[in-house]
């Protein structure tokens, strides 16, 4: 076109290939994996000391990291060169194109190892797209000395949950002092705990026979729950309609709430050595309708790392992915971070038996439940989208639960009839 | 320009055009061409990594945009921002502008602080205020349940009618001081001698206002308006960072909207059609103030 645009292209060209052959750069955010990055990232770098990896500390909200993903990945820039993502993304990215399948560069008897059904997960057309680095999942969160304080039972069940409390704020008697607190901002997060919710009263996205079945009757009532929580009851502050993860956190951490409902990665700041609640607060399970024992309360999610297809060191990044999920490096990250591996064989490691949170966060892993992203691919964000705007309008008071429920049903059936 | 022209007039001209020519080019390809290639896509279907060919739907996608709720409260909210925004930041301008402009100790100081709003990047800008709005643990909560203004914490961006107040608080706050600045130099243009023969006539300091300073600014003014309408309507940053467009859609712009669209849902050509219709809002606004600019003379 002009000299100036070649003279451009010219020097983008030349600072793309100014970097060295065996140079990566690894994008993970720094929450969600913990130290363990760091440790690995170390080691990595000693056990091969012609590669250098550039750790691109991306965000711990998922939403965010992931615009920031499809924008280089539309763009086909060569970086990141390995990427941590999301579950609901796996699919939808290699249907993209977005993710370099591993087959050829990782042993089929290394893929193997992992978890099956996770491996699945990052399936596409008989291609593993990615690898499973670590699952987490919903979990409730108590201060045990409060329950202790009042005599109260850790609450099985969603009805015991409001009963201890009510008791607690009444006997705390401060209006900066609330009886639940979680993600309910307009995020993905809220999608996740909704699923909690239904499924505790044995309702679902789908039905038994697999049919969309967003406005079932127990749907509903587990969503009224969820607006009555906040309502009627008043057991949840006014922010949590536009509270994430780390702002429910607070809350808990600050003292301020005594319940808390989010995913298990917020134990490592609770329990640090500075913070107000540690050595006072437990979980469990997250509860269940009465009636529901056996429901799948705990909506989990995991994260993958996949290499993208325009890295220009695939060799590398593939070696430092086998590297990161290795079975070292997950007994490590579980007994010193409590991340949850994905390879079976590290829960029967005798090493892990002394990682006491981490059994703990596995017997809850027993009443999983997923998000339907593995079903609806390359849909998924627009049917969270609508599920978290639906679930919000009802929350606000601006649809009757049952209006917001049948109008989402009627959404995703459209979106996923297209 | 016909056989006279000297042929010194015409190297002079060939060197103009050579001076304009890389700017033009430049703007040709970052400006022309993005709006040509939406235009394109906002009529068609294909995929982004270009694996499907373009296939050409006509009005599809603007229909569908109709049929779309989610849209007309973008456009909504887009316009009620710019409506609250716009009259305030200028009121809030002229007289930022009029203080500045007094001869006082510390003048230099005081325009500075004005400008510091301004000189702050948006996102930064609205991450601190979004710390500042928090219900639990913001500075305003703080202050107003410790004063006992309010006995419950009030949910600053929680509210769906608040989160838009407090949006544009946020926006006049930063922008007041540009209009001021745009203002401030139109003040300073006004000859003392128009004040001087005021005085002698015996006006008031009212009516030296009305009938020397507002008719001399309303060249500066309009500039100001029409820079920051277009800022407004195109607003993204500021819901991006303080509210993420909620709660549910109250403060979701339409720049947000398109930005969803494309890059949350992947959908290209849909949001190729949205902004092709805030690209027409824009020009609709702009030719109102062109003509008000023109009937000036």
């Amino acid at each position: 076109m002009n000299i100036k645009c070649l003279a451009l292209a010219a020097a983008v060209g030349l600072a793309a290939s100014a970097a060295s052959a065996e140079d990566l750069v690894l994008s993970i955010g720094s929450r969600g994996y913990g130290p363990t990055v760091e440790r690995d990232l170390k080691e990595f770098s000693k056990a091969n000391p012609d590669i250098n990896v550039e750790w691109n500390k991306v965000s711990d909200v998922p939403g965010e990291t992931r615009k920031l993903y499809v924008t280089s990945l539309t763009a086909r820039s060569p970086t990141p060169d390995v990427f941590a993502l999301d579950v609901i993304w796996v699919g939808e990215f290699a249907q993209r194109g977005w993710l370099q399948p591993l087959n050829d560069l990782i042993p089929k008897k290394e893929i193997d190892e992992f978890n099956p059904a996770l491996v699945s997960a990052a399936t596409v057309n008989g291609k593993v797209d990615a690898l499973p680095l670590y699952t987490d999942g919903i979990h409730l969160f108590y201060r045990k000395d409060l329950l202790e304080k009042y005599d109260l039972p850790v609450p099985k069940t969603w009805e015991q949950l409001v009963a201890d409390s009510k008791k607690i704020m009444d006997g705390e008697g401060n209006p900066q002092f609330h009886g639940f607190v979680s993600m309910w901002a307009k995020i993905e997060g809220l999608f996740m705990n909704w699923l909690a919710f239904v499924n505790g009263n044995g309702g679902g996205f789908y039905d038994a026979d697999g049919k969309l079945a967003i406005n079932s009757p127990a749907n509903i009532k587990a969503t009224q729950f969820m607006v009555d929580l906040l309502k009627k009851e008043r057991l949840a502050p006014d922010s949590i309609l536009n509270s994430r993860p780390d702002d429910a956190r607070t809350l808990f951490q600050q003292g301020r709430a005594a319940f808390l409902m989010v995913q298990g990665f917020v134990y490592e700041p609770l329990a640090a050595k500075d913070s107000p609640v540690a050595g006072k607060f437990d979980f469990t399970r997250v509860p269940y309708f009465e009636g529901h024992e056996d429901a799948n309360t705990t909506t989990v999610g995991g994260w993958f790392l996949g290499i993208n297809p325009n890295s220009k060191n695939k060799e590398a990044a593939a070696k430092l992915v086998s590297y990161f999920t290795g079975h070292d490096q997950q007994l490590s990250a579980a007994v010193k971070d409590n991340r949850a591996p994905t390879r079976p064989a590290v829960y029967k490691d005798p090493k892990i038996a002394s990682a006491e949170v981490l059994s703990k966060f596995g017997k809850d892993y027993n009443f999983s439940v997923v998000r339907p992203s593995a079903r609806t691919g390359k849909d998924y964000p627009r049917v969270s989208d609508v599920m978290q705007l639906e679930i919000t309008r009802a929350l606000h008071g601006e649809k009757s639960v049952e209006d917001a429920l049948n109008d989402a049903q009627k959404e995703v059936e459209q979106i996923l009839g297209q | 320009m016909t056989g006279t022209t000297s042929t010194l007039d015409r190297r002079m001209q060939w060197t103009g055009i050579g001076f304009v020519a890389p700017t033009v080019l430049v703007i040709a390809a970052i400006l022309v061409y993005p709006i040509l290639q939406s235009i394109v896509l906002s009529f068609g279907d294909s995929s982004i990594d270009g694996s499907e060919p373009y296939r050409f739907v006509g009005l599809a996608h603007y229909s569908q945009l109709i049929h779309t709720g989610r849209f007309w409260n973008a456009l909504g909210v887009t316009l009620t921002f710019t409506a609250i925004t716009i009259p305030c930041e200028l009121l809030v301008g002229i007289g930022l502008a009029l203080l500045m402009n007094e001869s006082f100790r510390g003048k230099g100081i005081a325009r500075l602080a004005v400008l510091f709003p301004w000189a702050l990047p948006t996102a930064l800008n609205a991450l601190m205020w979004r710390w500042m709005y928090n219900s639990d643990y913001g500075l305003f909560n703080a202050l107003a349940l410790q004063s006992g203004l309010a006995d419950r914490p009030i949910n600053w961006l929680g509210d769906q009618t608040l989160a838009m107040i407090s949006m544009s608080i946020v926006a006049i706050w930063k922008t007041s001081s540009f209009m001021a600045l745009i203002i401030l130099a139109g003040l300073q243009s006004i000859p003392r001698e128009l004040y001087e023969a005021g005085r002698m006539d015996g006006m008031s300091r009212w009516q030296e206002f009305r009938q020397i300073t507002l008719p001399l600014l309303k060249a500066p003014i309009l500039v100001a308006l029409i820079v920051r309408s277009m800022d407004a309507l195109r607003t993204f940053e500021l819901p991006f960072n303080l509210t993420d467009g909620g709660p549910v859609t109250a403060t979701e712009s339409l720049s947000l909207y398109a930005y969803k669209v494309i890059f949350d849902f992947i959908e290209f050509n849909f949001g190729a059609a949205l902004v092709v219709v805030q690209f027409l809002v824009i020009f609709a606004m702009s030719l109102v103030y062109i003509f008000l600019l023109r009937n000036r003379d």
